[in-house]
């Protein structure tokens, strides 16, 4: 009985509000006011996700802040009963002589990084996707890297690079380059770091790149070329552009893997030697976890400046995207 | 026809060399794994494990076989857990729009932030409470949480791409969101799934934060944990670790050379594609 | 049509069915470890930086053996040595800590000063059989913490093929600059020198605490001239290439490996390599690390203490005490420290492991000599000490700071 008499107020309800839109705001196909029914069920299908956000990421995040914001000793993180100091970890840490080398390495990580990953990845990608023979087993095998747990790829990089008994010296060796201390040298100790990371973070950038290629209809490209475009015209205006959305997720996501990066570091070098290869992802990790005598306030303090700066780039995506969408 | 063959053959043995060079560490870890404990620091090192040793192996083929067990356990429940929980999700941001979504697209970026020992911590503390301490659907939850904000976006984006005229359609047929969902947008999302499903299975399977914090001693530890068998207190029998890690990539890299067929259409948009 | 009512009792029965799969996976594995705990008798939880044993190996029998012993049944569960502390520290805060401990010396006065152990007041836990000097390292404010299962120092282990080849009499070893001098005659044979650990962590400490102690500096005084000419030793080994630059990443394993390539003449490193010195396939010799004017220098404790975390339930010390005693008891000391390579804590139980095995004696000499890392009353100052002075070596290896920079820097950072 109530659902027969729902229906025309339902129907209607949906074309008024379709049409006070489409009234209203001439230009903006996107964002359509739904009607109340549709929420609830929208939100019915968000529920799980944010009953699981609230319970599982809420709780480590308050602690984390709870963490930075009092002044905890070994006593007072198990005893709990740490004194309220406010910004003091942060100052601590801003006067801290490790401050700006970590600052200046974790730029410059994270830049290079993600440069390399993606022109890698995507060199790669357009590579594999012209399907030649064996194409598709490559690409799959592109992905081996991923399955070995960190412990396994960082150790695997560190005996690679050993200044006495790795093959990369040994190879240079043998092609009459002097040897290089990869790990043990300050100057070297960084850029060591960055081609492991870069090496393990190829495989994400030619998965995700490679679908957004597979999107780009044929019929494009075969018109670019009609028109006379060579391979090189033909990426740069074809695929270049229309892989922007996807590009733009990529790097986003980099970025935040990137910034979160810590297992290879703190194995190959620890961010030594002398804090040459320290980032904030490792001398938070060190703070608090990485010494006998944690020190769990500014740990979390720098943990959470690297969540803030994540937060920063997240609304600068967005607002980029959002101008995209109007645009 | 002749040209076109040669040119297919080049690009393939470029292909080869370049993933030969990208798998070149992945060979030494094998190499690792058949060398004897004293040419271990051997100065300069050798490219072919000439005095090899098997004693690795047979060390983590009498040891390791549960580990991987349960390690494929956890994993596939990891799939299965984080497709329920994206899925719909990513369809409610993306088509069904509601108020506040925006918001909750964000959180999810920045929940992807939080370092994964904290993560760990504040896990050990809720388990602790409910008793899911050492339990492997507890582990399952956690190495979720790699995975969920990641598949909610892929999810996202992929069904933003969706032609609204299916949908349309569907609900003239007379069709709820519930029944458009599984009918009509899950179907044709099949590779946003499995792309979803190969993340958080390789996530799970390499995670060691979690699995250390909380199913430490536990009757059921994945293979990250298994390889700290090798890892004593004073020593480290090296070509154990690389065995394991052999051994534990090989089934995974099975499943991806299996799965990489359907890794293959668009994340973004292209919504019937195949 | 009923898409609304339909859509929301849907959703409202999924929710439900989500928190129903939850409450029910929280009810049905139940290790908690609340309830287990707060019985008198019932499960206890031993912690243990020993994952290479696994369950059938001696020492997890023994564990449950003295559980029996002691009527109860006991849960072992095995850590990653560096990562035992915070885990103890975590468990504690949540009030979820194992009833016996097993963790590394210099770590117990960190754990002590959290309120995470107990004093032998508190669990009757009689100590007076151990040494007194690998006893300090788990006493501070004059209370005793814990007792040691083991200990194993540092010495240097020399290949005899290498510096039979170079020419060298190892007799002629008597201080730093012999040493020295042999080095270069090793190297001028072909051979390479000495190779140790001078990693950022709390091993590359431990592995110049000898050379720190046997200048005469202290720990509390890291920029005393004696002090720089420990770390110009080493720096100057390395610009020689007596050392190989590896040592900046070595861990005492990836040395002993270095060692047991064959091409070193001497190596740093300590009594649990025993066993793989037998395997090593040359013929090597023991010697106690040379002070700088002669004679042997002091050398850290490694080892671990076994303690008993304090619980709500003051009921439980008394078994956990039945567990300990089990444990450190002559025979099963005896066995255990074999199976570990370690040097008895004890004097009765050294002796016996001196008469099973006469090579032992230069290691039990050495342990008598050698000083907890805590001791002289540091407790909780080493740790910040340890990592400025890593720190301080690793500049100065890798040529960022002189060896006085980095040490005056280390000492000003440290106070």
């Amino acid at each position: 009985m109530n659902h027969t008499t729902k229906l025309p107020d339902h129907r209607s309800e949906r074309v008024r509000s379709g049409a006070a839109i489409a009234a209203s705001a001439p230009g903006r196909t996107i964002k359509r006011r739904r009607p109340a029914s549709t929420q609830w069920a929208a939100w019915g299908f968000l529920a799980p996700v944010t009953v699981y956000l609230v319970l599982f990421y809420a709780y480590p995040l308050y602690r984390n802040l709870d963490l930075s914001l009092r002044d905890y000793t070994v006593r007072s993180f198990v005893q709990g009963d740490a004194p309220f100091t406010g910004l003091a970890n942060y100052r601590r840490i801003f006067d801290d002589p490790t401050f700006a080398p970590a600052l200046l390495h974790t730029a410059v990580f994270t830049v290079v990084c993600l440069v390399f990953q993606y022109a890698i990845g995507l060199a790669l990608a357009v590579f594999f996707h012209q399907n030649f023979r064996l194409s598709a087993t490559l690409r799959a095998l592109f992905l081996v890297p991923w399955l070995l747990p960190l412990i396994v790829s960082a150790s695997t990089w560190s005996w690679m690079l050993n200044s006495e008994s790795g093959v990369v010296d040994a190879v240079l060796h043998a092609v009459g380059i002097a040897p290089v201390n990869w790990l043990t040298s300050p100057s070297w100790s960084l850029t060591s770091v960055i081609i492991a990371n870069v090496w393990i973070g190829v495989p994400f950038n030619l998965v995700v790149l490679y679908s957004g290629l597979q999107s780009i209809p044929a019929s494009l490209y075969e018109a670019a070329a009609i028109d006379g475009a060579n391979t090189w015209q033909r990426f740069w205006r074809v695929t270049f552009p229309l892989l922007r959305p996807v590009s733009a997720i990529t790097l986003l996501l980099g970025l935040i893997y990137t910034l979160k990066v810590f297992d290879i570091i703190w194995i190959m070098t620890k961010g030594g030697p002398a804090d040459s290869s320290t980032t904030f992802a490792t001398w938070s990790y060190q703070l608090g976890f990485g010494n006998l005598l944690p020190a769990f306030g500014p740990g979390a303090a720098v943990g959470n400046l690297l969540v803030i700066a994540a937060l920063v780039f997240g609304l600068v995506h967005v607002r980029v995207q959002r101008k995209q969408a109007l645009s | 026809m002749n040209g076109h063959r040669k040119r297919g053959r080049v690009k393939t043995t470029i292909g080869v060399v370049l993933t030969a060079v990208m798998l070149f560490p992945v060979y030494w870890m094998l190499n690792v794994s058949l060398t004897r404990d004293q040419d271990m620091r051997k100065s300069p090192p050798d490219l072919l494990p000439l005095h090899g040793t098997l004693a690795g192996y047979r060390t983590v083929l009498a040891e390791q076989l549960p580990y991987l067990a349960t390690s494929l356990v956890i994993g596939v429940g990891t799939v299965a857990l984080t497709v329920a929980l994206a899925a719909p999700a990513g369809y409610a941001l993306a088509k069904l729009r509601p108020r506040g979504g925006g918001v909750l697209g964000f959180v999810l970026l920045a929940a992807q932030m939080i370092p994964g020992i904290i993560m760990a911590m504040g896990f050990y503390a809720i388990y602790l409470q409910l008793g899911l301490l050492q339990s492997v659907p507890g582990l399952i939850v956690a190495d979720s949480t790699l995975a969920v904000p990641f598949a909610v976006l892929i999810f996202t984006a992929f069904m933003s791409g969706i032609p609204g005229e299916l949908l349309q359609a569907a609900t003239t047929d007379g069709a709820g969101t519930v029944r458009t969902f599984w009918s009509i947008v899950l179907p044709i999302s099949r590779n946003a799934v499995v792309t979803v499903s190969l993340f958080a299975f390789l996530w799970s399977w390499s995670d060691f934060v979690f699995a250390s914090t909380l199913v430490n001693g536990g009757a059921h530890e994945p293979i990250t944990l298994g390889i700290y068998h090798y890892i004593g207190n004073n020593n480290q029998q090296w070509n154990a670790i690389m065995a394991t890690a052999v051994v534990a990539s090989l089934p995974a890299a099975v499943i991806l050379v299996l799965a990489q067929r359907y890794v293959a259409a668009g994340v973004t948009a292209g919504a019937v594609k195949d | 049509m009923n898409t609304t009512s339909r859509q929301r009792r849907l959703t409202a029965a999924a929710v439900t069915v989500a928190a129903l799969a939850i409450t029910a996976t929280a009810c049905s594995s139940g290790s908690g470890g609340g309830d287990a705990k707060s019985a008198g008798s019932g499960t206890y939880t031993v912690w243990d930086p020993y994952p290479q044993f696994d369950k059938t190996s001696d020492w997890a029998k023994l564990v449950d053996q003295c559980g029996t012993k002691a009527g109860v049944k006991v849960k072992r569960t095995a850590f990653d040595t560096s990562d035992l502390g915070n885990k103890t520290l975590l468990a504690a805060q949540q009030g979820n800590s194992p009833d016996v401990l097993i963790v590394d010396n210099p770590v117990v006065s960190t754990l002590a000063e959290a309120g995470v152990l107990t004093t032998t007041a508190d669990n009757k836990l009689d100590t007076s059989k151990a040494d007194p000097n690998l006893l300090a390292a788990g006493q501070t404010g004059g209370k005793t913490y814990g007792t040691p299962i083991g200990a194993n120092t540092l010495a240097l282990y020399y290949n005899k093929d290498v510096l039979k080849a170079a020419g060298v009499d190892i007799a002629s070893v008597k201080g730093w600059t012999s040493l020295t001098a042999a080095l270069a005659k090793v190297k001028k044979a072909g051979k390479k020198g000495i190779t140790f650990s001078a990693i950022g962590t709390e091993e590359g400490s431990f592995q110049f605490l000898p050379w720190l102690w046997g200048s005469g500096a202290k720990l509390t005084e890291l920029d005393s001239q004696q002090a720089v000419s420990a770390l110009t030793l080493w720096k100057d080994w390395l610009k020689e290439g007596y050392a190989p630059n590896s040592v900046l990443n070595n861990t005492q394993t990836t040395s002993w490996q270095e060692f047991a390539s064959g091409d070193y003449a001497f190596s740093e490193n300590g009594t649990w390599q025993l066993a793989n010195a037998k395997k090593a396939g040359f013929g090597y010799g023991v010697l106690p690390i040379p002070a700088a004017a002669g004679g042997s220098a002091a050398a850290p404790t490694g080892g671990e203490f076994v303690t008993i975390p304090v619980q709500k339930d003051t009921g439980r010390y008394a078994t956990s005490q039945k567990l300990v005693t089990c444990l450190t008891s002559g025979d099963n000391l005896y066995n255990t420290d074999t199976t570990l390579s370690y040097v008895a804590p004890t004097s009765e139980v050294q002796d016996k492991q001196v008469a099973a095995n006469p090579e032992l004696k230069p290691w039990v000499d050495a342990v008598k000599a050698a000083k907890g890392r805590t001791s002289d009353d540091l407790g909780t100052k080493y740790p910040k000490i340890s990592e400025q002075m890593w720190k301080a070596v690793q500049s100065a290896l890798s040529g960022s700071k002189s060896p006085k920079d980095a040490l005056s820097e280390a000492q000003s950072a440290a106070k």
